[in-house]
């Protein structure tokens, strides 16, 4: 994308003004990103080949760019999970959506433990209880295949069927998750527990999300006849 | 070396039968596995778990070790009092597992080895915040219990002096208050523990509550409690009378009394309370308090008083406070002078141990890296060894 927004501004340079990046890092070129996974730094130096002793010799010398705070080394973080609370999150109140994130999954995993105890021996392997691989698996149940845009032709605007990214998917099956959990519940239900609700349903391929997944489906099978006016 | 044994014999379990023969099958499986030397199966149960339920026989050995209270004992013990969170883990395991720690074990050298025609002695369980305390004075209450004594059991009393709705002027001594519905709701949980006392125990003088109701002199204790529940307006004059009747009584020997108090420093702490006037009530206005306060008066013979000191709840103290001096306040703990300190610390490093393997093995620590070293040192820095915060972290995980 800089690119071509670079060479246009460098044709029509006499009557636009200079176009400069929005999103821009300050730090010099040579500064290299920080490396937290601990498994790296644990591998004895018998086990390296030589371009690794090579790298992490050099790594020794170069300067090291500041660690976000939202990076962790804890052998329990997760990149999703991560980015869920950050959608949950409202008005910057990290604390709030951290602690509602680990409410939620301890819910999934009291709900999840009960069955599991209360069920017969035979159907005791069925019954998934780890709350992360519920949360997984319920968010890829979410994510569309198809999606919609509006393109504009003719002066009429029309629904037309466009391939999605993977980020775009997840990002779509997180924002349905959070809205259905904030809109569509009892005005005494705390978040945690509806969140819980809403998981396990997806988790089972049941639910409103899943149908909202299905109704996107569905529109865009229909509007089948207008995806040749998708150009890209 | 019988010890090591015990732990990998298969054992019937006293709990209802479907549970029986799943954790019979459970301990042979996991006594089977942890024979094989190759697999990495689950660790012997011997080193979180103990199968002695009686708190008489708790000894060092069993220091750090879990042992079980079966749910109805639960259910008749401690109708209340059980911290909120641990009455959740009963729900989800359906069992409860109590850890047996130091703390526990000095006070039950103490009690087995007090002299009940001395005055009672008291002792107050002390600590940082979430280190066991309260289940500490659980603990206590079971092994009371099982030997036979009276329990007096105040779950919170920082609920005496917060969050009251309703406040009725005392009809028995003027500038008191009432507090009816937390009287009744006490008296109701107290009937629950303590069913046999109540029929025995009976009443040395006569009470007129009102000008139509009153208690005759001889009639057990326990219509003094049905007379409190039924006129909740009494409730308060009932709680009253109940404690002046066991304080008086317990000298006889016929029973034994521990007065179990969570959360004393309440008692000579400040109320958020206001008076129609809107000015604040002292505690000692308070009739549930005024009568609590002289039963921790060391005055009367036959038993005991445990107490546990709590920040917690408690009203304007500050968050870091956690010694007798800084919460009981002068006035406090020159009531409660002399008393027998008994502090609580953080888990060792064998507690942590099984509490983590406890965890593991009832399936409530589901991350796959939680298993691993990495893992539980990870747990054990983050949580500091304190019990909450390791409840805490273990919850999502």
């Amino acid at each position: 994308m800089a690119a071509p927004m670079a060479a246009l501004g460098g044709r029509l340079r006499a009557w636009l003004p200079r176009l400069t990046q929005v999103r821009w890092s300050r730090y010099n070129p040579s500064y290299i990103e920080p490396e937290v996974n601990k498994e790296l730094y644990r591998k004895p130096p018998v086990e390296l080949a030589e371009e690794e002793k090579e790298k992490l010799e050099r790594k020794a010398l170069q300067p090291v760019k500041a660690a976000p705070p939202s990076l962790s080394s804890s052998v329990f973080s997760d990149p999703m999970i991560s980015k869920f609370t950050n959608m949950m999150m409202k008005d910057g109140n990290k604390v709030l959506a951290r602690s509602l994130m680990a409410q939620t999954l301890e819910a999934i995993k009291r709900k999840q433990l009960e069955k599991y105890h209360k069920a017969p021996a035979d159907e005791k392997e069925t019954i998934e209880c780890n709350p992360y691989v519920i949360f997984h698996q319920a968010l890829k149940n979410c994510q569309p295949i198809i999606g919609l845009t509006s393109i504009t032709r003719g002066g009429k605007s029309y629904q037309v069927p466009v391939p999605l990214t993977d980020n775009r998917k997840r990002f779509l099956a997180m924002k349905w998750m959070i809205t259905e959990c904030r809109e569509n519940k009892h005005r005494r239900t705390l978040m945690p527990e509806k969140l819980s609700q809403e998981l396990l349903q997806a988790y089972s391929n049941e639910g409103p999300i899943i149908k909202k997944k299905h109704m996107l489906h569905k529109m865009a099978e229909a509007n089948r006849a207008y995806a040749h006016y998708r150009w890209w | 070396m019988l010890r090591s044994l015990r732990g990998l014999l298969c054992r019937p379990r006293k709990l209802d039968h479907g549970y029986a023969l799943h954790t019979a099958a459970k301990d042979c499986l996991s006594a089977a596995v942890s024979q094989d030397a190759h697999t990495p199966a689950p660790t012997p149960r011997a080193v979180f778990y103990t199968s002695e339920n009686n708190p008489a026989n708790h000894g060092e050995q069993h220091e750090g070790r879990h042992y079980s209270i079966p749910l109805e004992e639960v259910r008749a013990v401690f109708p209340h009092g059980l911290p909120y969170r641990f009455q959740q883990q009963i729900k989800t395991f359906n069992e409860a597992f109590l850890m047996v720690r130091k703390p526990a074990l000095e006070l039950f050298s103490y009690l087995k080895s007090s002299n009940f025609a001395h005055p009672a002695v008291r002792y107050v369980i002390y600590g940082e915040k979430g280190t066991g305390k309260t289940m500490t004075l659980c603990h206590v209450i079971h092994y009371c219990t099982r030997q036979g004594w009276l329990v007096l059991h105040i779950p919170d009393a920082h609920l005496w002096v917060k969050n009251c709705r309703e406040l009725l002027q005392s009809s028995y001594k003027k500038g008191r208050l009432d507090q009816p519905l937390q009287a009744s709701s006490w008296l109701k949980n107290f009937k629950t523990s303590n069913e046999r006392f109540l029929k025995e125990i009976k009443t040395q003088r006569r009470y007129v509550w009102d000008k139509r109701e009153s208690t005759e002199q001889g009639r057990p204790l326990g219509e003094v409690v049905e007379q409190g529940l039924a006129r909740v307006r009494s409730a308060s004059d009932a709680v009253g009378v109940v404690l002046k009747e066991l304080k008086q009584q317990s000298h006889l020997g016929s029973f034994r009394l521990l007065v179990a108090v969570d959360g004393v420093n309440a008692l000579w702490g400040q109320t958020t309370l206001k008076k129609e006037d809107k000015s604040r009530v002292s505690p000692e206005e308070l009739t549930l308090v005024y009568n609590l306060r002289k039963m921790m008066m060391n005055d009367w013979t036959g038993g005991a008083i445990v107490t546990t000191l709590s920040q917690t709840g408690s009203l304007f103290k500050p968050s870091s406070a956690y010694l007798p001096q800084e919460l009981l306040g002068k006035e406090g703990f020159d009531a409660l002078d002399p008393f027998v300190p008994i502090p609580v610390p953080n888990y060792s490093h064998r507690e942590f141990e099984s509490c983590y393997r406890y965890y593991l093995d009832r399936k409530w620590l589901q991350h796959e890296n939680a298993r691993t070293e990495d893992g539980k040192e990870e747990l054990r820095f983050l949580s500091g060894s304190n019990p909450r915060q390791l409840d805490r972290l273990a919850g999502p995980l």
